[in-house]
């Protein structure tokens, strides 16, 4: 049953009630009903961020009085050889996530929306690395890569492939097992998006298209991908947004290293306002953390605008 | 419309009910305190810290937080133990937490649910005393507790701005800890007294073993800060130097000993006698394969012999030895760490009285004497240094305090800009670069951080020509 055309005449109101009335009484339901989300958006999301905004002009450890030291933190910014590290490693990460996930994701997706026997249960099992915890990931890809007696080298050495182990996780491929197992986790999450995508597309255009002769590879250049853009676009931006702020699986298995070598910029900003060392007590760095936090929001923000610049053409398939 | 509204009041009465529940944890029992992480507790009902007065009849009620899991048994014991037998009516609730426990102690004061009495440890107590949650406890401290506990009570340790909050029980010495079969077996008589030595033993011991995977040092180089405070920092100071790089004559911080140190770490790491995956190592996993009889020696806390009788039993020969000096000479002591603080009370403690009597029955003799007893830490208190027996745990005897070991000035805690002294020197073993740069650039972003810190009047530096490394303390 919908509702009625003219909200005047809806039954419940009082025959003595008017438009005016029924409006105010309107603004308080939906002032209600929305002041949870609201309240909520502002406790945990607008405050810490106007909290941000106020702390990356102090020197503040998280105690004491803060003081303000006005644009220090963006100089220090400026020169930190680390925290500009961390900005190229980023970009070595998630570039390398890209590279590899959306391709796979879509290829698993293309086979996967075809008639093939099993296909549900290969759905699951794609998929199910997303809801798998990063920390039990993490420790598996562990087992798998440590150099000392990690199943991947001990299974080279007792095929004689190589004669000592290999480094998986040293300075020079640190990074490249990070992005596997980032890969791993990512793949089935966009497969999923990319499979919604294609099982939008008419199945009339397939048909019409073999009809006039278009074998299984035109097809695909000429429907799935222009037809799949719109979704593209989308899973695209998400998965530059998650690949430019992962760091979890990093933090666990390398925690940075070595030599920050893995060192993503959320990692460093998140051993700022967390200091994760073992050892001595390390000082946090709220003021400072602060103005990295601002530099690396925005860096992610310039990154997801340009490709909404860049790729708004996809959006005008069809 | 009517029953539109009825829905809405009805949510509403709902929600208030349901916040009603959740706020009414301070008045009512919650097991996990204001941090709720999952903390284990002893079980007794009632955790207001707003305890009604004794006069009611009603029991006084403490909640003590601690974050040692090693000991919680019989911590457990010792609070029913005082539960039962204290005739002033105190109740306390022991609740031992899982994880983060700074940042639980932090959400606690910034709710007012802080517990009356919580454990203390070295790295933490400062950052608490600044925060303004710990009350002093002077006025409870009689001669007979000064006699006990007056020489260790340390500025910046347990004591600051004059005032003490927390007294000493005990402390981690930290030793090379070495697998007596590899040594044997490579030929290798005594653990290693120089740098020069550990690095030869390393090299003799993986030649020796490295077809079985066997290698002659490790260190957990996944935090390379975590690695060298539990090496270097006991090599430098048995060599006469400070541990973290703070000269104590002059006030300053300077890394020549410590890139001394280095070098030969360096060496090692060019030998191929550390661990493969050694960079990306935790300290567990390296204790496994140690267990495993993997690697020929590692250096870290007196903790290990209670890792090695619970966490990862072990059929190997091992043992603990002091740490090596740079040049085989013993020109310095061994740092007794994390040592000077154990109990501390709440400034927020509606019940610091009480709180004080539980933490006078946990400092008594019984208490702490059974604590070394059972190795759960080393005692450094001297009466009951004097009168424990030796903890009967397999390996503990390379670890007890002995004319080596003493207790050290503190160092000041410095943030500089850039990398921290443990990722710079790290990346100068795996990756090389000019060490003479990287230690003088060292010096100056510390030192430059420390100007700041006492001009900001976060630290106090007093430098000490006469420091002498053989006699920390000065007495």
């Amino acid at each position: 049953m919908g509702l009625p055309r003219n909200l005047a005449e809806a039954p419940f109101l009082s025959p003595g009630g008017t438009k005016m009335n029924f409006k105010w009484r309107r603004l308080g339901e939906n002032s209600l009903f929305l002041s949870p989300s609201i309240i909520l958006t502002a406790v945990l999301g607008i405050y810490p961020i106007l909290w941000m905004l106020r702390f990356m002009f102090y020197d503040y450890a998280g105690y004491g009085e803060p003081i303000f030291i006005g644009l220090d933190n963006f100089q220090r910014l400026m020169r930190d050889a680390l925290f500009w590290e961390s900005v190229g490693n980023t970009f070595i990460y998630a570039g390398g996530k890209l590279v590899l996930t959306l391709p796979v994701s879509m290829l698993l997706a293309v086979i996967l929306n075809g008639k093939l026997r099993g296909s549900n249960l290969l759905r699951g099992i794609y998929f199910m690395p997303t809801i798998i915890s990063t920390a039990v990931i993490s420790v598996v890809f562990y087992t798998i890569f440590n150099s000392y007696n990690g199943m991947v080298n001990t299974l080279l050495m007792k095929m004689h492939l190589i004669s000592q182990p290999i480094e998986w996780l040293g300075p020079k491929l640190a990074m490249l097992t990070v992005i596997l197992v980032a890969v791993w986790g990512a793949v089935g999450n966009y497969m999923l998006l990319f499979l919604a995508g294609l099982q939008g597309i008419p199945k009339d255009l397939y048909e019409s298209a073999s009809i006039d002769g278009a074998n299984a590879g035109r097809q695909f250049w000429s429907i799935t991908l222009p037809m799949l853009a719109p979704v593209a676009q989308l899973v695209i931006m998400l998965a530059i947004i998650a690949s430019l702020k992962g760091y979890e699986s990093i933090m666990l298995i390398t925690e940075g290293g070595p030599i920050g070598k893995t060192e993503v910029m959320y990692l460093y900003l998140y051993k700022l306002l967390f200091p994760v060392s073992t050892g001595s007590p390390v000082v946090q760095q709220f003021g400072y953390g602060s103005a990295v936090g601002f530099a690396t929001a925005l860096i992610v923000g310039a990154i997801t605008g340009l490709y909404f610049l860049l790729s708004r053409k996809m959006n005008k398939v069809y | 419309m009517r029953k539109t509204w009825a829905g809405i009041g009805l949510s509403l009465i709902l929600a208030v009910g349901l916040a009603g529940c959740s706020s009414g944890n301070v008045n009512n029992n919650d097991n996990n305190g204001a941090a709720g992480n999952g903390g284990a507790t002893n079980g007794k009902s009632g955790t207001e810290t707003q305890a009604p007065p004794v006069e009611t009849g009603k029991p006084v009620q403490l909640k003590y937080w601690t974050d040692d899991r090693h000991d919680q048994e019989y911590i457990k014991e010792m609070v029913n133990t005082f539960n039962e037998t204290n005739e002033d009516n105190i109740q306390v609730e022991l609740t031992v937490m899982s994880e983060n426990y700074a940042q639980s102690v932090d959400i606690a004061f910034s709710s007012k649910q802080a517990p009356d009495v919580l454990r203390l440890k070295t790295n933490i107590v400062g950052e608490f005393v600044k925060k303004g949650y710990l009350a002093p406890i002077d006025e409870y401290l009689t001669d007979e507790i000064n006699t006990k506990f007056g020489s260790l009570q340390i500025d910046h340790v347990n004591r600051f701005d004059g005032k003490v909050y927390s007294l000493a029980n005990t402390g981690l010495t930290l030793r090379l800890v070495y697998n007596k079969d590899l040594f044997e077996q490579a030929g290798i008589g005594q653990p290693p007294t120089s740098l020069q030595e550990m690095v030869d033993a390393a090299k003799q011991i993986t030649e020796f073993g490295k077809s079985e995977g066997i290698y002659g040092f490790a260190l957990n180089f996944k935090s390379p800060k975590s690695a060298f405070d539990r090496s270097i920092r006991e090599i430098l100071s048995l060599s006469g130097h400070q541990g973290l790089g703070f000269d104590l004559k002059t006030g300053q911080y300077d890394f020549t000993a410590y890139s001394q140190v280095i070098e030969y770490f360096k060496q090692m790491h060019e030998d191929g006698s550390v661990m493969p995956g050694a960079e990306a190592l935790d300290i567990d996993p390296l204790r496994a394969q140690f267990a495993a009889g993997k690697i020929g020696m590692y250096l870290s806390f007196s903790t290990e012999p209670g890792v090695y009788q619970d966490q990862f039993p072990t059929e190997i020969n091992w043992g603990g030895a002091l740490a090596p000096t740079i040049d085989g000479q013993i020109k310095g002591t061994s740092e007794i760490v994390s040592a000077g603080t154990w109990l501390g009370i709440s400034e927020l403690s509606a019940n610091k009285d009480a709180a004080w009597k539980f933490m006078e029955f946990m400092y008594g003799d019984d208490v702490l004497t059974t604590y070394h007893e059972k190795g759960f830490g080393i005692a450094i208190v001297p009466s009951i240094v004097e009168q424990a027996q030796d903890p009967e745990i397999n390996g503990m005897e390379g670890f007890l305090v002995g004319e080596h070991d003493s207790l050290w000035p503190v160092a000041p805690i410095v943030t500089p800009e850039g990398a921290g002294y443990a990722d710079a020197f790290y990346k100068y073993i795996l990756a090389g670069g000019d060490l003479q740069a990287i230690t003088e650039d060292l010096n100056t972003r510390y030192n430059d951080a420390l100007a700041k810190a006492v001009e900001k009047g976060e630290v106090t530096v007093t430098p000490n020509p006469s420091f002498d490394p053989a006699n920390p303390q000065g007495e």
